[in-house]
């Protein structure tokens, strides 16, 4: 337990100290806001659903931006080589790295917490779908953080951890996309499995097992897949 | 104590290490030497857990290889160029390492102003990494790698990019050391590895070529007597008469200089044989005057570059 809180800290002390984690934590949080100001008053209605309908593809392109250096940057310093030959095990470093990139996540989703308050100002919020759809969120974000994380360890360079991330993101975002134009067959294949499906089912304020299952499966398939990788590379 | 047994380490089909084994016993310090790409490296990352030997083993504290979180736990190790998380400042960094081992916080604080004190680090503690010299991130690294007590060292080139005090500094770092902790150590610097290590071990492609103490391995190397004669005028009497008093002897190399005096290299296959002493009596007898007369020891670059195939050590 505590190398995961140590890297936690020392991840956090990075991103705080210097300038690549709050210009990224910046502009996601302008860009957010733009999302959630430029609909708002066209429909005069008191909700978030647009905004929350464009979260994953903020997430796509900012999620790698917040990841690529995790191990990446690790390899390329030789800092990698320290961390493995301390008394760790490598889960421990892949459950500290990723839990680091959580924490920075869910502090920015809390950030705009403010967006439903200042709705509620403004008119009836429906609370219940606004939590559901929050817990969505985070849930989407553990998911996209876990294959990130992934994208990371495959390589040392945070460019190309950058773009391994964005590729397999938007390849989940684009399998949606063009679903219904498949065969029947792959259309359910795509619903049943697809996590932006899934994110759109809990935006109904609807939180199945099934969808939460999927998020958490995914996680841990991909914090698993990092593990293997880093495990793997000792042996090569 | 380290104890390497048959040790090897495969990169695809060429062998990094091929069949180490050594012994570095409690308190001494051991210097592993050997020319770019001998293994050196890969034999440190070896014994620190990070890559996993392809077969062979090796035992630390008597722990195996294989019980690799608690050999991680005797060892510490400053990897080849000292990496450290360059954006963050030297106490942050020294406590981090300290809190990734699992000691205590309060055991921490002291162990990271013990260290710092030791490493001569104390005026540059709130100073980033990143603004620090090559000298300084080193220190922090040997920090770093001492903050748990661990009873074995593993250096990678601990002076490499160091000035000459800096270099003397970590010298003395490392004596204070021996004794107290078993230091395996490697570097491509001679004299410093004569200087601080008990015992030497030289590698070549991946395999042991020598070890013992510098004074062994010089003496190993020597061979034969190499003597450099100054003689005034042509000296050829001289020779004369010390090759009929002296068999076995060659005369290696003569040259005549600008003012009439010859140079001359008498070389004798046995190191012990008395050729100084009878160049001199040679000398007496044929009224030859004797300028310079010098014998050449072999140094350690010698047993290096005869163990390591003539190439260069840097």
């Amino acid at each position: 337990m505590h190398v995961i809180w140590a890297l936690c800290q020392k991840e956090w002390r990075i991103n705080l100290d210097t300038p690549q984690g709050y210009v990224v934590s910046i502009a996601f949080l302008l860009a957010s806001g733009f999302f959630f100001g430029s609909n708002l008053f066209l429909n005069g209605q008191a909700d978030m659903r647009h905004w929350f309908a464009m979260l994953p593809l903020l997430y796509i392109f900012f999620i790698p931006a917040m990841a690529m250096r995790l191990f990446a940057d690790e390899r390329k310093d030789g800092t990698y080589e320290l961390l493995a030959t301390m008394p760790t095990r490598t889960i421990e470093l892949v459950l500290g790295k990723y839990c680091s990139l959580m924490g920075h996540l869910s502090a920015l989703l809390l950030l705009t917490v403010l967006y439903p308050l200042s709705l509620a100002l403004l008119g009836d919020v429906d609370a219940g779908l606004i939590a559901a759809a929050y817990l969505a969120a985070w849930l989407l974000a553990a998911s996209f953080s876990a294959i990130c994380l992934y994208a990371s360890a495959l390589t040392s360079h945070a460019m190309v951890a950058y773009i391994v991330g964005l590729i397999l993101l938007l390849s989940l975002f684009l399998l949606t996309q063009v679903a219904p134009t498949l065969s029947p067959a792959l259309q359910d294949v795509v619903v049943m499995l697809g996590p932006i499906n899934h994110f759109q089912n809990m935006l109904r304020g609807v939180v199945s097992l099934a969808d939460v299952v999927l998020f958490m499966a995914l996680t841990i398939i991909f914090l698993a897949l990092s593990w293997f990788e880093l495990e793997r590379r000792r042996w090569r | 104590m380290i104890k390497a047994d048959h040790l090897c380490r495969q990169y695809g089909t060429s062998f990094a290490v091929q069949n180490l084994s050594f012994e570095v016993q409690q308190g001494e310090v051991m210097g592993l030497l050997g020319p770019n790409g001998a293994g050196k490296s890969t034999t440190m990352k070896m014994l620190t857990c990070f890559l996993p030997p392809s077969s062979g083993d090796a035992t630390i504290h008597g722990l195996s290889l294989s019980q690799s979180l608690q050999v991680r736990r005797l060892v510490g190790y400053l990897p080849e160029h000292a990496p450290s998380y360059h954006e963050l400042d030297v106490d942050a960094y020294l406590q981090f390492i300290g809190k990734m081992h699992g000691l205590p916080p309060a055991t921490c604080q002291d162990k990271v102003a013990e260290m710092s004190k030791a490493c001569g680090l104390e005026q540059v503690m709130f100073r980033r990494i990143e603004e620090l010299s090559k000298g300084f991130r080193q220190r922090v690294g040997l920090a770093a790698s001492m903050l748990h007590d661990p009873k074995c060292l593993i250096l990678d080139e601990p002076t490499t990019g160091l000035d000459p005090n800096q270099i003397i500094e970590i010298r003395h770092l490392i004596r204070r050391l021996a004794g107290q902790k078993t230091v395996l150590l490697s570097s491509h610097i001679l004299p410093e590895v004569e200087a601080v290590c008990d015992r030497i071990m030289i590698i070549d492609q991946g395999q042991l070529q020598a070890l013992g103490t510098p004074a062994e391995l010089t003496k190993q190397a020597q061979g034969g007597l190499l003597l450099h004669v100054t003689i005034q005028g042509s000296g050829e009497q001289l020779c004369n008469h010390l090759s009929s008093t002296f068999s076995n002897l060659e005369i290696q190399h003569r040259e005549s200089l600008d003012n009439g005096d010859t140079r001359y290299q008498f070389y004798h296959p046995d190191a012990s044989s008395a050729l100084a002493e009878a160049t001199f009596h040679a000398a007496v007898a044929t009224q030859a005057v004797l300028l310079e007369m010098r014998q050449e020891k072999a140094s350690l670059e010698d047993v290096f570059r005869e163990l390591t195939g003539g190439t260069s050590c840097t």
